[in-house]
């Protein structure tokens, strides 16, 4: 081994051991590890009120662009009622996303209000600022502790957000969110666990996402289907004239 | 050869797409009216809709619908509609039958299609290429297609609509023997009767711009053809000592626009339009509105004002005008969704001389039923838009099957 070689790595693996102790480092690389230039996949959700009742939705999910900066049309499919239905999300680095929706019975667009983000997601458990992609600015990072395989950090938003702060277990082998619980000013709000990882062209999602509204004591799982990366789409497929082209 | 079958039906069923529901909805009115003795309206409607995408460039759209009622407002004959010019609902129609060409950013629909504009929600004065049915109700209505060409243009934020309609289709106003037809006191005793209608023959054509910004959104538009809306010539035939209504149709150019402003309280939403005519004796004015939103967790509140100016007055008050019996109230909308099967809605709209209210609650059953009760509470004077309907406040309740 040259002289060079030994230097550089005395050098570097010093570097890369403090660069994954530093929070911000290991969310970035987290959403390194995630980026993909386009996502498809078809959700199943099924929402499990406090006294049982069960409700499932599905729809298909088309994302391009990736954190911060990304179009994604989602369309119901299921139940039979809200068939076509359909929500254009344009994401924007420096501010809230722009929202559209798309009722084929009125046959009409219309701009979403979103100025509270705790509202939940059609009648589900998760709310809309829990399905926002997260800025690595937008909050400031703590390592909490170091448990094993995982990594539990502390996030807390820079801007106005229904939530304090969140705990976030995150695995050292693969950077992958384990489990996101949210916190506000009574207590823990919600918990998202992330669960039956598989690795899709290289990249380890979740197949099932599972919210629990600790207030409402009501569960939403997410499972996606047919999920793939990387797919060839076009810009001129997210936009208002797509959103519309529908049945 | 069976797996070649398989495959073809699995390839249809790839490019079909298909929805539909059928609905029973029943209407029960506490008060007679003048000129209906009926307090039960029970109507029934099977609508299909479908899509086949032939080529990733090329769909065609359909949509038929079928109905009866027992309130005769729906035809009892076998024949397909196509132009919803009668002045009963026809039992059977073509709501949508249309091809869809998009290329790139360009996309046309040439056909019976479904044409929205404006966004504001509870009046929409830009909204020139969407008739309505009147029939059931004048605070309830259901759109009608027509038959037009459109020609969209979107690249980055802009988007370009370009419309020519060349078959002319009228709103479908209420049955003159029927209660959502006021009659003033002093036609009492006197026969009123349908004079048919006059249809204008020209085409009708419109424009629109619409541009989203950086946190903004607004649009400019032009519509050059007919009013939907009719007035009414009366002949009077003293032998039979009854009354003839014919429906005309006035010449109508809008210039309008909308706008919406999303900001970090609320999203304001205007729309406005300037209505000119060259018909003799046709009103001109403008309508506007302007309304204020807001989501507060699983609340969204909608609150605004409607407003009109008449610049050149109507020759005759024989019309049929909801859009500016809407204006000069303030509109309001509030919505619960309560979880995800559930939801609650209440809208108003208060004026000078009358109000209205209207109180729902709808609940999915599974995976296909849908229960919708509802009351709503009409108060006012006779010489109020709203008001002349004050024996109209009705409960409601439909069940919906969707397929």
């Amino acid at each position: 081994m040259s002289r060079t070689l030994l230097w550089a790595m005395f050098a570097i693996l010093p570097a890369l051991a403090q660069d994954t102790r530093d929070p911000r480092q290991i969310i970035l690389e987290v959403q390194k590890r995630q980026h993909a230039d386009s996502q498809r996949y078809e959700g199943t959700l099924e929402v499990t009120s406090q006294g049982n009742q069960v409700a499932t939705k599905r729809w298909i999910y088309q994302r391009i662009g990736s954190f911060g900066n990304s179009k994604a049309i989602l369309r119901f499919t299921a139940p039979a009622e809200v068939k076509g239905v359909g929500l254009l999300i344009v994401n924007h680095p420096d501010r809230a996303s722009d929202q559209w929706m798309w009722r084929p019975a009125i046959g009409r667009d219309q701009r979403i209000a979103l100025q509270d983000r705790s509202t939940r997601f059609f009648g589900t458990d998760f709310s809309f600022e829990d399905l926002e992609e997260r800025d690595v600015d937008q909050y400031n990072y703590k390592l909490l502790a170091d448990e094993g395989g995982l990594w539990k950090l502390e996030s807390r938003p820079r801007k106005s957000s229904q939530y304090e702060y969140s705990y976030f277990w995150i695995k050292k082998d693969n950077y992958t969110f384990v489990k996101i619980e949210a916190y506000n000013k009574k207590g823990l709000v919600r918990t998202i666990d992330y669960k039956n990882y598989e690795q899709i062209k290289g990249i380890w999602t979740a197949r099932l996402t599972e919210v629990y509204d600790v207030t409402r004591k009501s569960r939403t799982v997410l499972k996606y289907e047919k999920l793939e990366y990387n797919l060839p789409m076009k810009d001129d497929d997210f936009t208002l004239q797509a959103l519309r082209r529908d049945l | 050869m069976i797996a070649a079958g398989l495959m073809i039906v699995a390839l249809f069923a790839q490019q079909f797409e298909q929805r539909g529901f059928i609905e029973n909805s029943t209407a029960v009115y506490p008060q007679t009216a003048a000129n209906d003795s009926g307090r039960v309206v029970d109507e029934l409607l099977f609508r299909e809709e479908a899509s086949y995408k032939f080529a990733p460039w090329l769909t065609v759209n359909g949509s038929f619908d079928a109905r009866t009622d027992s309130h005769r407002q729906t035809a009892r004959d076998w024949a397909v509609d196509a132009d919803d010019r009668s002045i009963q609902r026809p039992a059977f129609s073509v709501r949508r039958l249309s091809a869809r060409i998009h290329r790139g950013k360009m996309t046309a629909e040439v056909g019976r299609q479904l044409i929205r504009w404006g966004k504001t929600d509870i009046l929409n004065p830009t909204d020139r290429f969407a008739p309505r049915d009147y029939l059931s109700s004048v605070v309830d209505t259901d759109f009608l297609g027509v038959s037009a060409a459109r020609v969209t243009y979107e690249s980055g934020g802009d988007t370009v609509d370009l419309l020519w309609q060349p078959w002319f289709t009228p709103s479908r106003t209420p049955l003159l023997n029927q209660r959502w037809t006021a009659l003033p006191p002093e036609a009492a005793g006197v026969s009123i009767v349908d004079g048919g209608a006059r249809y204008p023959g020209g085409s009708q054509y419109g424009a629109r711009w619409n541009h989203i910004g950086s946190g903004y959104e607004y649009s400019l538009c032009f519509f050059d053809g007919f009013q939907n809306l009719p007035s009414f010539d009366a002949a009077f035939t003293p032998v039979t000592a009854s009354v003839a209504l014919t429906r005309t149709y006035p010449d109508l150019r809008l210039y309008g626009g909308d706008a919406a402003i999303p900001l970090a309280w609320l999203t304001i939403k205007g729309e406005a339009a300037y209505f000119t005519s060259s018909t003799p004796g046709a009103e001109e004015y403008a309508l506007y509105v302007i309304q204020l939103e807001r989501q507060v967790k699983e609340w969204s509140f909608v609150g605004g004002y409607a407003g009109s100016v008449v610049t050149r007055e109507a020759a005759s008050p024989l019309q049929f005008a909801p859009d500016r019996g809407f204006a000069k109230s303030f509109v309001g909308r509030a919505g619960l969704t309560i979880d995800a099967n559930r939801s609650l809605a209440i809208e108003t709209a208060v004026r000078a001389g009358g109000s209205f209210m209207r109180f729902e609650y709808s609940q999915l059953f599974g995976q296909h039923w849908r229960a919708t009760g509802g009351i709503a509470w009409i108060r006012g004077d006779m010489t109020d838009f709203l008001g002349q309907y004050s024996r109209n406040s009705y409960g409601s309740l439909a069940i919906r099957y969707s397929f």
